[in-house]
């Protein structure tokens, strides 16, 4: 913008010539003395303009303020989260992997449930089971939870072809197949004995079997053509006849298998011949097969005929009678009970190994129940159920400590019977207050010993001596430990060894750097030689040997960060001394006599400062990092929980409960980013000269 | 140019040989690290072999003047052997002996009893250099274009995104990158969930280097980005490249000639590195994904206290440092004549 009360003119010629006399000028000042004057503006110190550039760094003061926010909460949420049923040294069985909850139950979002989609079950409950263990086996989740505790469930039910594992599913049939590609050649199959191995009473070991095609074998030469190409699952399942020696005259035998279902009405099945088998024994009495190749011929309902290869790995029979516990045994409707289920009753004639085999099970035409359902972890753990007599139950003393407390009356007669037992004859109970656990007493019933049991119903929170229904904001782990307080425990003691750590290499560095930096020449050479050696160590090797030799500590820890980590902090002293050293100001002082002490502490060392420390600062987060590391390893903290603890106690954990490595992640996470952040902020704000490089 | 890198190459070697003698004796002083003999049946044959190379005793009569007692076996000819160690110091002297005669680093003990450590290293080296070659390859070039494109952009749009995301993944640790890889591609998705077997087939093969490809590339393309993004910021404000520009050199030609070069002094020697670094394997992620290459086997020496494995696996990963230093060093000489790194000022 042009100023407008000053113009430029060029003056005319004549004017310029005008000569200047000495009235022309005048003196400013005329007083006597001229004073300095005081400067207008207000000094500064180096503290507050290093404050006044970090703090237009925006990004660094939004670090800063979260990390101060994480260091506070590191120190205070374990305090202010104890209380008894809170100690983290302990576990509670009862309250394991409890989602994380924030919100009510029903948000939706971050509320203590959890969805599981496309679950199948069987809520009518497993026939055999008898002990809570062997449906916990064959049952997940248990039906029990399920059924009370979903919010919400939504069924449908699916008729499953091919299947590798369906627990839940019933009827079809089962076929088993050599698993993955043709060419595979290592097929270890389905396992079916028939009890225990027992010659005596006649058992028959059936092992394994496949059906292929008889063309193809033909076609082909070499023992890959016996796998089948474009073998169609699902089609055949098949009886077929085999020959058993006894004295002398083979004897044709037929064996139905699991044919019931499929979709392949089979009348008859011949078998022409054995086409190789690797060992094929027969004495009078027994017959042996393995590896057998049976050549057999399926018969379709409207007469059409199928060649078709039977692969027997093993077959063993012994007797007569035998057979027929065979054809017994193999008859199932259900294909689901030959599959999966493992019985030591000796009545079932059928003892499946599910786990045992590697090969490839199909299940077809079985029905599958899925659910998609809504699971309240914390209605299923403190909520009022129905008291659970095996793990907690509700005893006398229980009851006592709740009369003596006034919350509600209870008394209870007993007789002794005419065969000289107990039995509860009547029972008062009668819920005086809102904080009582137990809601209703439906029965009591007395052993030998006069002990009772109480069956009713009784809110567990109020049992396991809760106020309300708690909340975990991060859920609870496979201890039952609240992970809101073990977390931030955790960070207090990762946070403590990185800074205790920084402190110790940060005087040893400075020390040594020191010394290193300032004397120069050959006391510099020797030193740099050592921390040449030392910094050729890689640190996770310093850290395994140390932890090896001297255990798993936070002692040790530090020192396996110390012994390695002053290096950086030296290697930046010495640098600044070398640019200090030199300096007017370090002469003068030398020269009026002051001694090398003085001149480190108190002319170079303060110069120094400000960029040895900002740039040492780093070493925080990176320390840690090494911890967090060195305890994935295997080789973390004892008796201690840090970050690298619990991430790497709750790895297995991951794919179930994924809560578990989220929050320490999210906070180990937040906490390097903001660091870094913070970090690179003070570098550049007391280090201006520094400012753009980020190292 | 040429006596200074003797001198480096020297130095180094005399650096290498103190850390490996320092972690030598560390090793064999850890408290359980005395000799474990195999398997019941090879026992006898084992220590005779270890008192053929110097680190075991073998006494006639029980000699506690040499510590702890190994272990005594009668032999078929009932005659009584009491084993003992050699005092570290002999043992020191005797296994230098074997590695300059023979080239032994020692016998494994618990992981494969009886076979040379080098053997073991040797069969699981190539899982680890095929990963990290791959992802040295793949991670490189696109660190240093995601860096050059910052750098070019700064302060806009393009540049926060990136510096942003590079901050994120610098600051999260790797193994929970790669945990949540796990989850999310594997055991979510269709990838593998762990390192396929040899014998699996060549589909599942491939998808298996997905995961430890990209888990590995990520630290390093952020490395990347963030040090090309610094050098280049700074070279666009140096006074040559002003120099440059008021010549008449178009922007496009004052970047590939003058920036691009002079930034790309200090990033060359670094890739260099990286490439000697193939030859190390990155525990945690082998550990993480059933790999079986050396990464792992530290772990699973440590674990299992095969110490004379986990000595060697020790042994691989300080040379690779010190090369990987010596080849940074002397390629910054070689990159810009101007620069003698480590020399006398």
């Amino acid at each position: 913008m042009e100023n407008k009360d000053f113009e430029f003119k060029t003056l005319p010629v004549e004017a310029q010539e005008e000569t200047i006399t000495e009235k022309d000028f005048k003196l400013v000042d005329n007083s006597e003395r001229v004073h300095e004057q005081k400067f207008q503006t207000r000094p500064t110190t180096f503290f507050r303009d290093s404050l006044k550039r970090f703090s237009k760094n925006k990004s660094s003061v939004v670090a800063a303020g979260i990390l101060g926010t994480i260091l506070l909460l590191s120190v205070f949420v374990p305090i202010f989260t104890g209380g008894k049923n809170n100690d983290n040294s302990k576990e509670y069985a009862y309250r394991t992997f409890l989602e994380p909850k924030l919100f009510d139950a029903g948000t939706g979002f971050w509320d203590g449930t959890k969805k599981w989609t496309k679950i199948a079950v069987d809520v009518g409950g497993h026939p055999n089971a008898t002990t809570e263990e062997e449906k916990q086996e064959f049952w997940w989740p248990s039906p029990d939870d399920f059924v009370k505790q979903a919010v919400s469930k939504k069924e449908f039910t699916e008729t499953v072809y091919t299947s590798d594992r369906n627990e839940y599913a019933h009827g079809g049939y089962v076929q088993f197949g050599i698993s993955g590609e043709a060419n595979e050649t290592k097929v270890e199959m389905f396992t079916t004995t028939y009890k225990e191995l027992d010659i005596d009473s006649g058992d028959i070991y059936l092992k394994a079997f496949d059906v292929y095609d008889l063309d193809k074998l033909k076609a082909a030469d070499g023992e890959k053509a016996f796998f089948p190409e474009n073998y169609v699952q699902g089609e055949v399942s098949f009886v077929f006849n085999y020959y058993v020696e006894v004295d002398g005259e083979a004897e044709k035998k037929s064996v139905e298998l699991l044919a019931k279902n499929s979709k392949f009405d089979i009348s008859s099945l011949n078998l022409t011949e054995i086409i190789k088998a690797d060992e094929y024994v027969t004495t009078n009495n027994i017959s042996v097969f393995k590896n057998a190749y049976f050549s057999l011929e399926l018969e379709k309902g409207d007469d059409e005929k199928h060649n078709k290869c039977v692969l027997i790995k093993t077959l063993e029979f012994e007797t007569e009678n035998a057979l027929k516990d065979l054809i017994e045994g193999s008859n199932f409707d259900d294909a689901n009970e030959l599959m999966f289920r493992q019985t030591q009753n000796k009545d079932l004639t059928v003892n499946t190994k599910y786990w045992s085999c590697t090969g490839n099970k199909k299940l077809h035409m079985a029905q599958v129940i899925y659910c998609d359902f809504v699971y309240d972890s914390y209605e299923a753990t403190f909520g009022e159920m129905e008291i659970n007599q095996e793990k907690y139950p509700v005893t006398e003393s229980h009851m006592k400590t709740y009369q003596r407390n006034k919350w509600c009356t209870f008394s209870y007669n007993f007789e002794v019977d005419d065969d000289g037992k107990f039995y509860v004859s009547d029972f008062k109970f009668e819920r005086k207050s809102e904080k009582c656990p137990v809601t209703e007493i439906t029965k009591i019933t007395i052993n030998d010993e006069a002990e009772i049991k109480i069956y009713g119903k009784v809110i567990y929170y109020r049992y396991f001596e809760f106020d309300s229904m708690p909340r975990y904001l991060m859920g609870t782990d496979k201890g039952g430990r609240d992970m809101f307080k073990y977390v931030f425990e955790g960070l207090r003691t990762s946070l403590l060894l990185g800074i205790i750590s920084f402190a110790v290499c940060f005087i040893i560095g400075l020390i040594y750097g020191s010394i290193s930096g300032y004397f120069g020449g050959t006391v510099d050479l020797v030193m740099e030689r050592i921390t040449d050696v030392l910094s050729g160590l890689p640190w996770i090797v310093v850290m395994t040997l140390t932890i090896l030799h001297l255990g798993q500590n936070f002692f040790t820890f530090g020192l396996a960060i110390c012994l390695t980590g002053w290096i950086s902090t030296a290697a930046r002293t010495r640098t600044q001394f070398y640019r200090f050293r030199g300096r007017e100001y370090v002469l003068a002082s030398r020269s009026l006599g002051a001694s090398d002490a003085r001149l480190i502490a108190k002319h170079i060392l303060p110069n120094a400062m400000g960029t040895i420390i900002t740039s040492s600062v780093l070493m925080i987060p990176s320390v840690i990092f090494s911890e967090a590391t060195i305890s994935y390893l295997g080789l973390g903290l004892k008796g201690m929980s840090s970050l690298g603890v619990i991430l790497s106690d709750n790895q297995t954990q991951l794919t179930i409960h994924p809560y578990l490595l989220i929050f320490p992640a999210v906070v180990i996470a937040l906490l390097m980013i903001s660091f870094n952040l913070f970090g690179n902020g003070l570098r550049d704000a007391v280090n201006p000269s520094l400012k753009g490089e980020e190292q | 140019m040429l006596k200074y890198s003797l001198k480096r190459i020297l130095l180094a070697f005399i650096t290498a040989f103190i850390i490996i003698t320092l972690t030598f004796f560390l090793v064999k002083s850890l408290p359980g690290g005395k000799i474990f003999a195999p398997q019941e049946n090879t026992r006898l044959a084992f220590y005779f072999d270890q008192v053929e190379k110097g680190y075991v005793i073998d006494c006639m009569v029980e000699s506690p003047q040499y510590g702890t007692l190994l272990e005594k076996i009668t032999d078929l000819d009932n005659v009584d052997h009491y084993f003992y160690q050699t005092p570290i110091l002999d043992q020191y002297f005797a296994w230098l002996k074997r590695i300059v005669t023979a080239w032994d680093w020692g016998t494994s003990t618990v992981i494969k009893p009886n076979y040379s450590t080098t053997t073991i290293i040797m069969e699981r080296l190539p899982v680890s250099v095929s990963i990290n070659i791959i992802s040295v390859l793949i991670s490189v070039p696109l660190g240093i274009l995601l860096g050059i494109v910052a750098g070019l952009n700064k302060n806009t749009w393009i540049d926060h995104t990136i510096s942003t995301l590079v901050m994120i993944f610098i600051s999260i640790p790797s193994f929970v990158i790669i945990s949540f890889m796990i989850y999310f591609f594997a055991f979510k998705g269709n990838l593998p969930l762990r390192w396929p077997s040899s014998d699996a087939a060549t589909s599942q093969k491939f998808l298996g280097y997905i995961i430890p490809v990209l888990s590995l590339s990520f630290g390093s393309i952020c490395g990347y980005c963030r040090s090309v993004r610094a050098e280049l910021c700074e070279v666009m404000s140096s006074e040559y490249l002003i120099l440059a520009r008021t010549k008449g050199l178009t922007r496009r030609q004052a970047i590939t000639r003058h920036a691009l070069r002079n930034a790309f002094v200090p990033i060359l020697p670094s890739v260099l590195a990286e490439f000697i670094g193939v030859f190390s394997g990155s525990m945690i992620l082998e550990n993480l994904y059933n790999i079986n290459g050396i990464g792992d086997l530290y772990i699973y020496a440590l674990n299992n206290k095969d110490y004379n494995v986990l000595f060697v696996d020790m042994a691989i990963f300080t040379t690779i440092s010190l090369l990987a230093g010596i080849v940074t060093d002397l390629s910054y000489g070689f990159i810009d004549p101007r620069i003698r790194m480590g020399e006398k000022k």
